[in-house]
């Protein structure tokens, strides 16, 4: 059943809590879609609800406080429910126990995230190595480790934060390496450090335990294999160049169990893709991210999009985008258009202050081009589909040129990430390969469903109604 | 690899147990099968077609590679699951 609401927002992190609350707040209806069983998102990750934690982070007291008011303000929340779909007319194809098949809404507001970018690297794909967001989740929801020696490699400040909270929580972690160096490019960035009191403090305090610990922290250096049978036993790293190309005759080769990785966040921005939002390539915001306006709306009239999903850049900033968008989708359902515009330019000094923090942080962090090339020819690409970097090469030798044609060829993102994992990865190989810019050759292009559902929820239209299932959907 | 934190600093949920291929593992409430996998010092749990050995990757249901069988439903993700008490978990390869 197709059921009919004034204002969806898909994703309940910070930015979608953040949304629902401000267009609530304003007496509109609002639906708030979540994959998890709490709202929170990866940013407010509670410990488990079943876990009694005596002093809980300042996160996640934040991201409790901002729940409750939330649901205090009357926002409706679909737990456990996947958007697999999103067709034209604002329609939203759900698969969820207590979700309805199917929402159509005067406005949609995606707030979907973002994850770690996926970097490939001979022995990528061992056990072992894992995403630095993974690592941070499993400790923070369960108090699990995900090792004894840990190496930590990426870039930006949150795996130092993650690696003080591995040590303070008793991993042995080998040492951090950030792929940027730091020193040189800093200086120009000083003054936008300036109102980010609670980040310069975790900051500090995170490199003061890793120095108190002796965890050596090292910039410019980055990963040139992990080794092992059937996991993780070492891991070569080398020193990098300005681009991020290994520097011959510097590696080295460390013991560890663990290697997490973390080379900053891809932008969920599929949702909005599929509703035909117009897309541009900003490697600086982490790839293809949705063009908006400044109420946060896509080039899709009553489709917005906020957070770290539409552009990484963090947290507070993606309040401060749910908070407009959820102001400027009220309006356009009717409630509290009056003093909607004079609300939204309320928050303009917070949110230039965090765009400032987000042009810093770009212009530090965003990875050089030689990330791309740390794969070899017998490097898998795509995970799922065990597709390597020789196939992707071999596609394009044949003649294939778009993302799109290759994974004809090779079906690299064909798999159950549906491309999530090797999409920019295999754009790289092919731009390279090509000769052609990035952002020219693009994503694979999505195709509902975007997410692995039982084949019964593609039906429960059929099911539950008169109207037609996917068929239906599609043909609107 | 290891449960963390004193009594005083998390009290975890209740403790259950959990079949894993055919033996029993012991979990709390609240945690996910692959922390309880990882907790046991399991890393790799599947194959994949090419005998590729997988375990945890995203960690937050992105990538599927920790897929797993739980009470007969095959393709379920570890690292997002909750454990509770008796469920039956099968590893091994992709069906």
């Amino acid at each position: 059943m197709t059921e009919q609401v004034e204002v969806a927002v898909v994703g309940a992190g910070p930015g979608g809590l953040r949304a629902a609350l401000a267009a609530a707040e304003a007496g509109a209806q609002v639906t708030l879609i979540d994959s998890n069983q709490s709202p929170g998102g990866q940013h407010f990750k509670q410990a488990a609800a079943e876990f009694r934690v005596r002093h809980p982070s300042r996160h996640q007291g934040e991201g409790q406080a901002l729940r409750q008011e939330a649901m205090g303000a009357g926002v409706r929340f679909l737990p456990e429910t996947v958007v697999w779909g999103a067709f034209e007319g604002n329609v939203l194809a759900l698969h969820g126990s207590q979700a309805p098949a199917a929402l159509q809404a005067q406005v949609i507001i995606l707030a979907t995230g973002a994850y770690d970018r996926p970097v490939a690297f001979p022995g990528w794909t061992l056990p072992g190595v894992m995403t630095a967001g993974g690592a941070q989740v499993l400790l923070k929801h369960q108090r699990i480790l995900p090792g004894r020696r840990i190496l930590l490699a990426g870039t930006g400040p949150l795996q130092v934060v993650l690696a003080a909270e591995l040590v303070r929580a008793g991993a042995d972690v080998v040492a951090v390496l950030e792929g940027a160096r730091l020193f040189r490019e800093s200086a120009p960035h000083v003054g936008a450090l300036w109102g980010q009191w609670q980040r310069l403090g975790e900051g500090l305090s995170s490199r003061l335990t890793l120095f108190r610990r002796g965890v050596p922290f090292r910039p410019g250096w980055g990963i040139v294999a992990a080794h092992g049978a059937d996991q993780v036993e070492s891991v070569t790293i080398a020193r990098l160049d300005s681009h991020w190309r290994p520097i011959p005759g510097s590696e080295k080769t460390l013991a560890c169990d663990t290697l997490c990785v973390g080379y900053g966040f891809i932008p969920s921005s599929t949702l909005s893709r599929l509703l035909g939002a117009e897309q541009e390539w900003r490697p600086d915001l982490g790839g293809e991210v949705p063009v908006r306006d400044r109420h946060m709306q896509t080039s899709v009239p009553g489709v917005y999009a906020v957070g770290d999903g539409a552009g990484v850049g963090g947290g507070p900033l993606a309040q401060v985008e749910g908070e407009i968008a959820g102001i400027a989708a009220a309006a356009r359902t009717g409630h509290g258009a009056d003093g909607a515009e004079k609300a939204i330019r309320r928050l303009d000094p917070m949110l230039a202050r965090e765009r400032r923090f987000q042009r810093m942080y770009a212009a530090l962090f965003t990875p050089g081009p030689g990330l791309y090339e740390w794969s070899r020819d017998d490097t898998i690409l795509c995970r799922c589909e065990e597709v390597t970097q020789a196939d992707v090469r071999r596609a394009v030798a044949l003649g294939a040129d778009s993302a799109n044609e290759v994974k004809a060829i090779t079906r690299c993102g064909m798999g159950d990430c549906q491309g999530r994992m090797c999409g920019q990865l295999v754009a790289h190989c092919i731009a390279r390969e090509t000769g052609r810019p990035v952002a020219e050759v693009g994503l694979f292009p999505p195709r509902p469903p975007i997410f692995p559902v039982p084949i019964v929820a593609l039906g429960r239209q059929t099911v539950n109604g008169p109207a037609g299932g996917v068929a239906e959907l599609a043909r609107r | 690899m290891m449960r963390v934190g004193t009594p005083l600093e998390v009290e975890r949920g209740q403790a259950v147990s959990i079949i894993v291929d055919g033996v029993p593992l012991p979990a709390y409430m609240g945690e996910t099968i692959a922390g309880a996998l990882l907790a046991a010092g399991r890393r790799a749990w599947r194959r994949t077609s090419h005998g590729q050995p997988r375990g945890v990757f995203c960690g937050i249901g992105l990538c599927f590679d920790c897929l797993v069988t739980v009470n007969g439903t095959p393709n379920v993700r570890a690292c997002l699951t909750p454990v509770a008490a008796g469920m039956v978990v099968e590893t091994g390869s992709k069906p």
